[in-house]
């Protein structure tokens, strides 16, 4: 005996530390060898082992056949370690598990309670249908065991068993439905009687309501909090079904909440209230009573000498309520606004869920400014050196900054900042913006969110990749960039903000990761904005620098593409203005110009995403062309003025300029009606393929071909932007906000620069404001019209012209003066009320006439983002998705009544919706029946005289040897006929009813076309039978394989018969 | 019901797992990786549940808030006695609070059943910290929460080993404190749902 016992292994564990991995895989090929020796306690102890390495990650599903053998052991304490083996490592498709099925019979039907509990206790681990239809029968008889620990067990057991196997629960229902009424039964199965039909009480509460009675019964004197909290749970789901039931049960429950000392009792009540649905409307008296009661309660939860977990149960129940009674939840807005400053993530984000229900455009900057400040403080550290670069732009904010670095929180985790960064952008956007009534601050948010973001991890992830969905969530950055590009599309009141805010982003990321590559995901989205807008960006050239110097930078293939894009765009706007001529200056601007352009575009013709080789591949040679072009085209002299060539004034902007681009509904694609008479199949040219081939052969001077596509193209641009009459953009600038509610807090959350950016912007527009009192002592002025003229002023004069640097009472004055000759509409900016909200339009999305509704900024569907396109796709592939990891799937047990089997009992006819579950019922039953039949008859050949009491249910086969069982099988076959008609009368006539049902409805469901006959009784049991042996024998290879029983053989083809 | 018990120490080596569905060994040590990651970080005095692990949170962040799924384990509830974690991966159908004395009627069985219950008890003894289980919990039902039966329940299925005695001083881990006596089990409760 040199093996090393549990405690060995344990020990040499502890005394290897650090080269523990070698020392496991030594003791692994150990116990391998162990377990195949012969001496049951050397293998026990070998499994044991196992069992304990398992625990610690090491796989044990190779020992599974040992696992078995020790199960069978005969001594307790082995088939202890063996049934504990199994529970830990068996799966439902563990082969062996076919084996056990025997093994777990005989052990339910010992005698010793211990025994019995091994077999109970493991069911559960490794149900699956088949093996629920073989050890029901012998599963049932122990309810009405004599230990109330075995009752009790069996109990659960059986519900899991219904779980996977429904039909379980029609013949144990009776059952355990009998010992919930026998008041003399042992509290403690009764307590998990109420455990069990709690969890099956959410499933189908319909069948639990004639249980109304008992079950208040022993809520008001069961005594037994544990039990009293399910019972709560339990009428939470009966009330909604039954009204009556509430007024019922809100004096005992009240009485509770008044008396209980038990915190999880009181807050059980208080929970089973709300879910139940008992708050009511606020009409009725005693109801408003209560509901004051308990959101009274659960606000001192929340307050409770901070007691964490109470704050955190009273978070969810305020979740709860306000699905149904949000104005309830709204007036304890103030206790539940601190849970968000909570240290505690988890009450965090229970807050945070509760937050988002509540909120509305009063709250929304207060909320989202709490949020902001949360997240800056977090990320402080690691923004130092940001901030010291923002001192530069103004020195006094950045030492104010630098002074409240007082409290600094502990760094959040990542996954917690992406969590809130995305719910922000969630309250902001719902319902089309129509919280959001400042969106110069949600541009500001937007920015700093941006820094803010933790960088996205798409490249760690693409290594690993497969995460498929979860890299697009982590992405967080790229969900704000597109959220400004919302913004930027949909708001145009703010689009030139937005641009601006872009323009900086991109400033910011072309600077901050000179040597690295660019990590941020928002660069696409704003990227695109400063391209699709570029008209309107302060610094075009600069914005061009910044991109050109990013491109190389950049990983991912659409960011690229889109970077591209957008840089082109940009020169498009800078070179090729028609307006001026084409001086010596200007044609060597724009060469060089387009020389950096194509420098840096040419590495990425060989680029491996071919979206973006073909952008490079494309942008490159046009713009080679235009180069030749522009050297070809002379400059103008003094004398002779020339015109930019059309490739670089026509050809190239024209690209760009087109329709405006809006936001359209994502189903609307979807709804385009497909043209009568399209036929994609159809060949766009009969013989395309020598067309083709001419094509080849035929080479048309490029330059031909270039001009040809700009007068293509410049058709096609009926509305570019730069076309609009001023005016047009006069409506669209900026109107005055009031920013009476960001007062000092807002330098808590956003960086010094935006701050300043936005101070600048407040006291340009304020300038104006005849109320406002500047603190540069301008005198104020009654032309409110001035800021927009400016702003556009700001845009004409385009690439040289630094605003920053123009002193700003000069262009003032120049404002004021354009603005008679500019031709504004000169309507007195003080008819309006300074006070008012600002009419901001948020364009809706687009979509078709008759199809889905557009989102209005009234109206409360869907918020932008979500998928309407199909909600019933949708939550299906959300019901696969959900299938959690540890998850039971109960699905099969909605289809399931127990009211078939009530209605059986009392001998009723069933409800007419239960019609169907009732015949479904009723073969199972025959085919019970014929099982047990047939049963008896082997048995008679056996010459094992049964008794004629036995219980339908309970006839336990005694195990047979595989070998007998095989040789029972053939004997019964060739004699079952025989010995069926010699069976006794008296057990035919039982069944006989039974079997002719069974008999029409396999004749049916089977569709296998044994013909039926079967008028006399003999003859109907016959035709059963014959029905039966044809499907054994169909199974037989495999049964005999899987289970090498007669007995599971006819369960099995009993089961399939019953199914359809 | 309860999807799973798990007990581990402060440095995340489990001495018990009990999964009460199928789940692969690898991703069984992987969930309690993730659980041990987020209980090893929490501050003093914050509640004892945990937000969802990864693992968990893929599969019913869409839930959330809509529509309560009463199948998706949605509830971490943790405490921590000593150097050990016992922890419990619930559905919504659970009551939390009770789960916290849950954990605790657990911890006082063993308590009872060891006299001064440590965590080499349970790291020698893990059959029995399974068999103690068992009475509580079956198939992730609770079937017993009075403590007299569940130790009487253990006790039936044979002697309960101690410790062995020349352990007991300890070899470096974190012993000697009876997870009992360290936290005064049994009296200030407030919330005791007996």
């Amino acid at each position: 005996m040199f093996e090393k016992s549990l405690y060995d292994l344990i020990r040499g564990l502890r005394n290897h530390k650090g080269n523990e991995k070698e020392y496991i895989q030594n003791c692994l090929k150990e116990c391998r060898s162990e377990i195949k020796s012969q001496d049951m306690d050397v293998k026990a102890t070998a499994l044991l082992k196992i069992i304990y390495l398992e625990m610690n990650g090491h796989d044990m599903s190779w020992a599974s056949f040992h696992v078995l053998e020790v199960m069978s052991s005969p001594k307790y304490h082995q088939k202890r370690v063996g049934y504990l083996g199994a529970v830990q490592s068996f799966k439902t498709d563990t082969e062996v598990l076919m084996l056990a099925t025997n093994l777990l019979k005989k052990d339910l039907s010992a005698s010793s309670p211990i025994v019995i509990s091994l077999p109970i206790a493991a069911l559960p681990h490794i149900i699956t249908p088949s093996l629920a239809l073989s050890v029901l029968a012998d599963l049932l008889p122990r309810l009405s065991h004599s230990h109330s620990a075995i009752r009790k067990k069996t109990i659960v057991t059986l519900y899991r068993l219904a779980l996977v196997y429904p039909e379980t629960l029609r013949a144990a229902w009776p059952k355990i439905k009998e010992r919930l009424m026998d008041k003399h039964e042992d509290p403690s199965v009764t307590a998990a009687i109420v455990n069990v039909v709690c969890e099956l009480g959410w499933r189908r509460p319909q069948d639990f309501l004639p249980l109304a009675p008992r079950l208040f019964e022993l809520l008001v004197d069961g005594g037994n909090n544990w039990m009293a909290i399910k019972l709560i749970k339990l009428f939470a789901t009966l009330t909604p079904l039954e009204p009556r039931l509430v007024r019922k049960l809100l004096p005992p429950l009240t009485d509770l909440i008044r008396t209980t000392p038990a915190m999880s009792l009181l807050y059980e009540c208080i929970n089973g209230i709300i879910q139940g649905g008992i708050l009511g409307d606020s009409e009725d008296d005693g109801r408003e009573e209560i509901a004051s009661l308990c959101v009274s309660k659960l606000r001192g939860m929340i307050t409770f000498n901070g007691d964490a977990n109470l704050k955190y149960v009273a978070l969810l129940a305020f979740n709860r309520i306000v699905v149904t009674h949000p104005f309830l939840v709204a007036q304890q807005e103030d206790v539940i606004m601190e849970c968000i400053d909570s240290e505690d993530i988890t009450i965090r984000i229970k807050a945070l869920d509760l937050v988002q229900g509540m909120v509305s455009s009063d709250n929304l900057v207060s909320i989202v400014s709490r949020l902001m400040r949360q997240l800056k403080t977090s990320t402080n550290p690691n923004n130092d050196q940001l901030d010291d670069l923002s001192t530069d732009s103004s020195e006094e904010m950045g030492a104010e900054r630098r002074s409240r670095k007082r409290d600094e929180a502990p760094p959040l985790p990542e996954d917690y900042t992406i969590d809130v960064i995305g719910r922000i952008l969630k309250m902001c956007s719902q319902n089309n913006y129509s919280s959001v009534v400042d969106f110069d601050w949600y541009i500001d948010v937007l920015t700093q969110l941006i820094r803010i973001a933790p960088a996205s991890r798409k490249e760690l992830d693409s290594d690993g990749m497969a995460l498929g969905p979860k890299s697009t969530t982590a992405d967080i950055s790229e969900s704000i960039g597109n959220e400004l590009r919302n913004v930027a599309v949909k708001v145009k009141a703010v689009r030139a903000a937005a641009v601006r805010a872009a323009e900086l982003i991109i400033a910011k990321l072309s600077m901050e990761t000179t040597s690295h590559q660019v990590i941020s995901g928002s660069l696409k989205p704003v990227a695109w904005i400063a391209g699709e807008y570029a008209n309107l960006l302060s610094n075009p050239s600069d914005t061009l620098n910044h991109l050109l110097q990013l491109i190389p930078r950049i990983r991912p293939s659409e960011v690229l593409a889109t970077c591209l894009q957008a840089s082109m765009k940009l020169f498009a706007l800078i070179a090729g203005n028609d307006q001026t001529y084409w001086t010596a200056e200007r044609k060597s601007m724009v060469s060089l110009l387009m020389a950096r352009v194509i420098h840096t575009y040419e590495p990425l013709v060989l680029h491996p995403s071919l979206e973006v080789q073909e952008r490079a591949v494309e942008f490159t040679e046009l713009l080679k062309l235009t180069a030749e072009a522009a050297s070809a085209q002379a400059s103008s002299t003094d004398e002779l003025e020339q015109d930019p060539p059309l490739l670089l004034t026509q050809a190239i902007p024209s690209l760009f300029q087109g329709w405006e681009l809006n936001s359209v509904a994502v189903g609307a694609q979807l709804n385009v009606p497909m043209p009568e008479g399209l036929d994609l199949d159809e060949p766009i040219h009969p013989n395309l393929s020598s067309l083709l081939a001419q094509a080849d052969s035929l080479m048309l001077p490029i330059q031909e071909d270039d001009e040809f596509s700009a007068y293509y193209n410049e058709k096609a641009a009926p509305t570019s932007i730069s076309s609009e009459p001023a005016i047009n953009r006069l409506r669209d600038a900026p109107e005055t906000t009031s920013g009476s509610y960001q007062q000092a807090t807002e330098d808590s959350y956003l960086d010094a620069d935006i701050i300043a950016r936005r101070k600048a912007e407040r006291a340009e527009r304020n300038r104006d404001d005849p109320f406002y009192i500047g603190d540069l002592g301008s005198p104020s002025r009654s032309q409110g019209t001035s800021t927009p003229i400016h702003n556009i002023l700001q845009n004409e004069n385009g690439p040289d012209l630094d605003i920053d640097s123009i002193p700003i009472m000069k262009l003032d004055l120049g404002a004021i003066s354009s603005s008679g000759v500019g031709g504004a509409p000169g309507t007195p900016q003080r008819s309006k009320a300074p006070k008012s909200r600002p009419q901001i339009v948020v364009a809706a999305d687009e979509t078709l006439v008759g199809s889905r509704p557009s989102t209005p900024r009234t109206g409360s569907q869907h918020d932008s983002d979500a998928d309407p396109s199909s909600a019933s796709a949708k939550s299906r592939a959300a019901r696969k998705l959900k299938q959690s990891l540890l998850q039971v799937d109960s699905s099969h047990l909605r289809n399931l009544s127990l009211e078939a089997s009530h209605s059986e009992d009392s001998g009723g006819g069933a409800l007419p919706h239960e019609k169907l579950a009732e015949t479904d019922a009723e073969m199972a039953k025959a085919m019970k029946e014929v099982q047990r039949l047939r049963l008896e008859m082997q048995r008679a050949n056996e010459r094992i005289h049964v008794a004629q009491g036995v219980p339908t249910e309970g006839v336990v086969v005694k195990s047979k040897k595989k070998k007998e069982g095989k040789k029972a099988k053939s004997k019964s076959k060739s004699e079952e006929d025989g010995a069926g008609a010699g069976e006794d009368e008296k057990e035919k006539k039982v069944v006989k009813k039974k079997k002719k049902k069974a008999e029409t409805e396999v004749a049916e469901g089977g569709g296998e076309g044994a013909p039926v006959g079967g008028e006399g009784e003999g003859e109907a049991v016959i035709t059963v039978k014959k029905k039966e042996k044809e499907k054994v024998k169909k199974k037989k290879p495999k049964r005999i394989i899987q289970l090498g029983d007669e007995d599971a053989g006819g369960t099995g083809a009993g089961a399939e018969a019953g199914e359809p | 019901m309860i999807n799973a018990f798990l007990v581990f120490n402060g440095q995340g080596q489990p001495r018990l797992t009990k999964f009460y569905t199928q789940l692969d060994t690898s991703i069984q040590q992987r969930l309690i990786s993730e659980i041990f990651t987020l209980v090893a970080n929490r501050p003093k005095g914050s509640c004892n549940f945990l937000p969802l692990p990864p693992l968990l949170a893929a599969s019913s962040t869409s839930t959330s808030s809509s529509e309560p799924h009463n199948d998706v384990p949605s509830l971490v509830t943790y405490r921590n006695y000593a150097t050990l974690y016992f922890i419990i991966i619930s559905t919504s159908t659970e009551s939390p609070l009770a789960l916290i004395d849950l954990i605790q009627v657990y911890v006082e069985s063993l308590d009872r059943l060891f006299e001064n219950v440590c965590e080499l008890d349970l790291i020698f003894n893990f059959e029995t910290l399974h068999a103690t289980l068992g009475e509580m919990i079956v198939g992730g039902v609770v079937i017993e929460t009075n403590m007299e039966k569940i130790v009487q329940g253990v006790r039936a299925q044979g002697t309960v080993a101690k410790r062995p005695v020349n352990e007991s001083r300890g070899g470096g881990m974190g012993l000697g404190s009876g997870l009992g006596a360290g936290l005064g089990m049994g009296g200030n409760f407030v919330w005791s749902g007996r």
